[in-house]
């Protein structure tokens, strides 16, 4: 329990510390990060010996306190979260690229690690609203550190986001008048399928769909995440829209009534293969190098979604344990494009995708962890994008009556495909190389192939962690 | 109860009025007025449920106040990022 607390308190009192003392050195950053993750483990240690514990905030029990939760996939998460936040960390105090050295960068990047982190603990609706906030100011605030040409896409990103969390609190606050307790666990025993019940889970669906960037409300992604410098897309990427997945996922599958819950189950699945198809035809068209991986995590977000809506109409729990190894594999993954992408654009000097021709002579090693990353992402074993897909696909394939979302599945994956191969095939074009305009930074480029060797380190864990993850679907 | 479902309505009625004018503006100035729309109508449906009971409940007292200094901050935060401040009208070519 102290552990897991510790793994959010870290890197809240780091954040505090480099404000008050006016520190701008990502050493300090990186020590907490480590301290963290290390907390992280601890917490899944203990999660994995004595199973759920739950913590009353300051001994006020659950009709009017908030309580923590912490299981193994909050650990999980946590220990997700720091590694993440490390791996970022220090690819931004090493790199000549990252724009953020001597920066607000972070002071912003302990707080958001922080606000995560309590938004995993939390089972509190209103508490999540207030890590929401949090979690989209930080981002917000971290997008304008590109400076003057990133404020508008920072303002769009801002303005959606405080909709989405008026609209989600227009619904808790419905909950609430309907049922009096904010409380997750309470909520669930409580609830009844009435319209106000429908409206209100209806309304905190969209305004977590709005912050998640879930197709179709993801119009502010693109802009906001490309806009930003590399080190704050990496981890707008991989760790910001997932808060609001785990809200939904947890309103869904805990408090909503079980008949609503399956006939609206088809309707994320339909979004999730829309936004898979969309998301992947945009990222083919565009001409710019980050705005391409920003668009692969609007369709990588597909699969999630889909997840999300099988698991719901079929109450299936090996479902969310594909969710969650999609969640931890996309979040690794795109972590080393961003990475990469950043480090070949900072070398070559352009930002646009047709600069890269040559790469894999002038700069092998990023092209090789764009490689890998991408590879994760379309689903070629053995990697962790495969682990999940093959969990997903498991359900799919064994019942011949559900060929059809198998067939969005492999639409998807196509996708996938095609706008990572369209990158990699211009790397390989070597008869009109862009040459860099000084020479590679090679220890940067090997920061960002790590997280992608990470992720296909996961396929190598895959059992223990389908393990986990399904004893914690089943509590 | 009639009252309260007045103030109800009133509530919902500004929070549909915020959202309609979020997505018919373009200005950022006046967006953020209708995000501020929005959550005032919001802040109204809390305080409302606040009255249901013979006794007032201060729940919803508490969580509205934790809104409004959400609000208050966030609103700040959109007022720099729309508006160029001082030093960046001086030296417009630096960034």
């Amino acid at each position: 329990m102290l552990a897991a607390l510790g793994s959010m308190t870290i890197p809240l009192a780091t954040a505090l510390l480099l404000l008050l003392l006016r520190i701008r050195s990502g050493y300090w950053v990186i020590l907490s990060s480590i301290a963290s993750l290390i907390c992280g483990g601890l917490a899944l240690q203990t999660a994995m010996q004595d199973g759920t514990v739950h913590v009353a905030l300051g001994d006020w029990s659950a009709p009017l306190g908030i309580r923590f939760e912490i299981n193994m996939l909050s650990s999980l998460l946590l220990s997700y979260t720091a590694l993440i936040h490390l791996l970022v960390a220090i690819y931004a105090t090493r790199s000549r690229h990252s724009e953020t050295r001597h920066s607000d960068y972070w002071p912003l990047s302990s707080l958001l690690h922080a606000s995560l982190a309590a938004l995993w603990l939390s089972r509190d609706l209103f508490n999540w609203y207030v890590t929401l906030e949090l979690l989209g100011l930080g981002a917000v605030a971290m997008i304008a550190l590109a400076g003057r040409h990133a404020y508008p896409a920072a303002l769009r990103y801002l303005l959606l986001s405080l909709a989405g969390s008026l609209c989600y609190l227009l619904g808790v606050a419905l909950l609430y008048g309907r049922y009096g307790a904010l409380d997750i666990g309470l909520l669930g025993s409580m609830t009844v399928d009435d319209a106000t019940t429908r409206i209100a889970l209806l309304l905190i669906t969209l305004g977590l769909m709005t912050k998640g960037a879930l197709w179709p409300l993801h119009m502010w992604l693109p802009d906001a995440h490309s806009r930003a410098p590399t080190a704050v897309s990496a981890l707008l990427s991989a760790l910001v829209v997932k808060g609001p997945l785990f809200i939904l996922w947890l309103v869904w599958s805990r408090i909503a009534p079980a008949d609503f819950a399956i006939s609206i189950g088809p309707l994320f699945a339909i979004a999730g293969i829309l936004a898979l198809i969309g998301g992947g035809w945009s990222a083919l068209r565009t001409a710019w190098l980050k705005r391409l991986v920003a668009y692969s995590t609007v369709a990588q977000l597909g699969y999630a979604l889909l997840a999300l809506g099988l698991l719901l109409h079929w109450r299936s729990v090996t479902l969310s344990v594909a969710l969650w190894l999609f969640v931890l594999a996309h979040g690794l993954a795109k972590v080393s494009l961003f990475l990469a992408a950043g480090e070949i654009q900072g070398t070559l000097g352009t930002k646009r995708v047709w600069a890269l021709k040559g790469a894999s002579q002038t700069m092998p090693v990023a092209t090789f962890a764009f490689a890998l990353a991408g590879c994760s992402l379309v689903g070629l074993p053995p990697s962790g994008g495969f682990v999940a897909k093959w969990v997903l696909l498991q359900p799919l394939l064994t019942e011949p009556g559900n060929w059809p979302w198998a067939v969005g599945v492999l639409l998807g994956t196509l996708a996938s495909a095609g706008y990572v191969f369209r990158v990699l095939a211009l790397t390989f074009n070597r008869a009109e190389t862009n040459q860099p305009g000084h020479r590679p930074d090679l220890f940067a480029q090997w920061l960002a192939m790590l997280p992608a060797l990470l992720v296909w380190a996961m396929a190598l864990l895959s059992e223990p962690l389908i393990f986990w993850l399904t004893v914690v679907s089943d509590g | 109860m009639s009252q309260a479902a007045l103030y109800l309505g009133l509530g919902m009625l500004l929070w549909a009025l915020g959202l309609h004018g979020l997505c018919c503006q373009t200005h950022p100035m006046r967006r953020l007025i209708a995000i501020n729309i929005m959550g005032s109508g919001v802040f109204m449906v809390l305080v409302t449920l606040a009255t249901r009971g013979v006794a007032i409940d201060p729940l919803p007292h508490a969580l509205v106040v934790t809104g409004l200094v959400v609000a208050v901050s966030a609103t700040a935060f959109a007022l720099r990022l729309a508006t160029p401040g001082r030093q960046d009208m001086r030296k417009p070519e630096q960034r």
